[in-house]
């Protein structure tokens, strides 16, 4: 039996009297992939802050391989929504920089370094852009790439197409899944279910900021006992409803 | 009258120099002030940026004229005397740096706190992070406002000349008050500083357009 990679331990995060998340217990063993879903507000991307440290705990801890977690101290690396690229540097740039002021890596090779992780997402030949000369999927790409290339132990995705096209998520979703098929641990908030579906080994269902049920994808979406989980997935079924007459 | 005319334009040319050289004086102390002014306010706990946000309100708050009287006369009672060219450089200086600081301060709050976010996660520490993503993000959306301002500041240069400081309006004047041709005077005055102002404008936007390209490039 493998210890787990990251433990998330009675984790609560209070504001004011509001309670986002409450004692919440997750064990994520390496190469596991957890998709993270629930309804909006239900505590998922507070999860996912806590877990990389952004977002202040009121209680409980995280760990990654048996330490407390620090934002930046290499152990979790975190995929925004927004993306949040540096607007004023190239592709190439925005990867390479951690690499060069962290790693303290000479230019030359981190610059190398960060076309290799460029390539990896299939960005190749577009290290010279600026963000703004990059669609969002590519933005997303060039993101995933800058946290990849810091090669962090646990992967953290916030919704990372929810701010795309919808013809524009599909490379996102495919750079996603080879990095799981690849063994590299992570969680990915998304309501992209048929997504979550297929990419995750195990699914979370949060609803105010309570664990309502930790399954494989297969029993989690099947018949559900849960009526929480049953009446959120209804609203998935429903929107797709007209693609399954046609 | 046409005498009055030449006159003033002799006295203009010999109080240009003084002008420009207190306004650019005032205008490079006025950045740097502001600057650290704003970066205090935004980086530093409220103790300290409380009353910098007071002193900023006060001067903002006080007609730069009043101002001037304030430094120029006031001074010498609490040990400050300066000399007229000194008490103008200092008292456009702060002026200048109470309006750069509110330009430099909505310039740190532009910018996205998820930036920031990335850089942290990656383990970027904040001083790079500021140096390296903050302040040139914040650049482009602060110069087209700091260059406005800069121009306006040389029109508040004539104001110096009620503490005798013998730039543009002072040396005019007293072309005025020898000849009493004041309307002359006056017109000639007016000229000059509209060209000065325009000439200023143009040279900002063109070192605008440069800074940006820099910065895009």
């Amino acid at each position: 039996m493998t210890a787990p990679i990251l433990s998330v331990r009675a984790l609560e995060r209070r504001v004011g009297d509001v309670e986002i998340l409450r004692r919440i217990d997750l064990d994520v063993m390496p190469g596991e992939a957890i998709g993270v879903i629930g309804p909006s507000g239900s505590g998922k991307s507070s999860l996912l802050r806590c877990i990389a440290g952004l977002d202040a705990v009121s209680g409980g801890e995280v760990m990654v391989e048996g330490r407390r977690t620090q934002p930046g101290d290499g152990a979790v690396g975190m995929v925004f929504q927004h993306f949040n690229l540096w607007p004023h540097l190239t592709a190439r740039e925005n990867v390479a920089l951690a690499l060069r002021l962290v790693r303290k890596m000479p230019a030359a090779a981190a610059a190398e370094k960060a076309e290799a992780a460029l390539a990896r997402v299939g960005l190749a030949a577009l290290g010279g852009r600026k963000p703004a000369a990059l669609s969002g999927g590519q933005q997303q790409r060039v993101a995933i790439a800058r946290t990849l290339a810091m090669e962090p132990r646990v992967l953290l995705f916030d919704e990372p197409t929810a701010a795309l096209d919808p013809e524009l998520t599909t490379e996102v979703l495919d750079v996603i899944r080879d990095l799981a098929a690849a063994g590299t641990t992570m969680l990915v908030v998304s309501h992209e279910m048929g997504f979550i579906a297929r990419l995750s080994t195990r699914v979370v269902f949060l609803d105010h900021g309570v664990v309502v049920q930790a399954a494989p994808p297969a029993e989690l979406f099947a018949a559900q006992a849960e009526p929480r989980v049953r009446s959120f997935l209804q609203t998935y079924l429903d929107r797709v409803a007209w693609a399954r007459d046609a | 009258m046409m005498a009055a005319l030449a006159d003033s334009f002799l006295a203009a040319a010999r109080g240009l120099p003084l002008t420009i050289a207190i306004w650019g004086a005032g205008v490079a102390t006025g950045l740097v002030l502001g600057f650290l002014v704003a970066a205090i306010r935004f980086f530093a706990p409220l103790a300290l940026s409380w009353p910098l946000a007071m002193a900023v309100e006060a001067v903002r708050g006080v007609p730069f004229l009043v101002q001037c009287f304030l430094l120029y006369f006031g001074g010498p009672f609490i040990g400050i005397d300066l000399s007229p060219i000194m008490a103008g450089w200092v008292a456009l200086s702060v002026y200048g740096a109470a309006y750069f600081s509110e330009v430099f301060r909505a310039g740190f709050l532009s910018v996205p706190p998820g930036q920031l976010e990335a850089a942290r996660m990656l383990g970027i520490p904040r001083h790079q992070a500021v140096l390296r993503i903050m302040l040139p993000m914040m650049a482009l959306a602060v110069l087209p406002s700091l260059a406005n301002l800069a121009v306006i500041l040389i029109k508040e240069t004539a104001i110096l000349s009620i503490i005798t400081v013998p730039e543009l309006t002072f040396r005019v004047q007293g072309v005025g008050s020898a000849t009493f041709a004041f309307a002359e005077t006056t017109l000639v005055l007016a000229l000059v500083y509209w060209a000065l102002v325009e000439a200023t404008a143009w040279a900002s936007r063109h070192t605008e357009r440069r800074i940006a390209r820099a910065l895009a490039a």
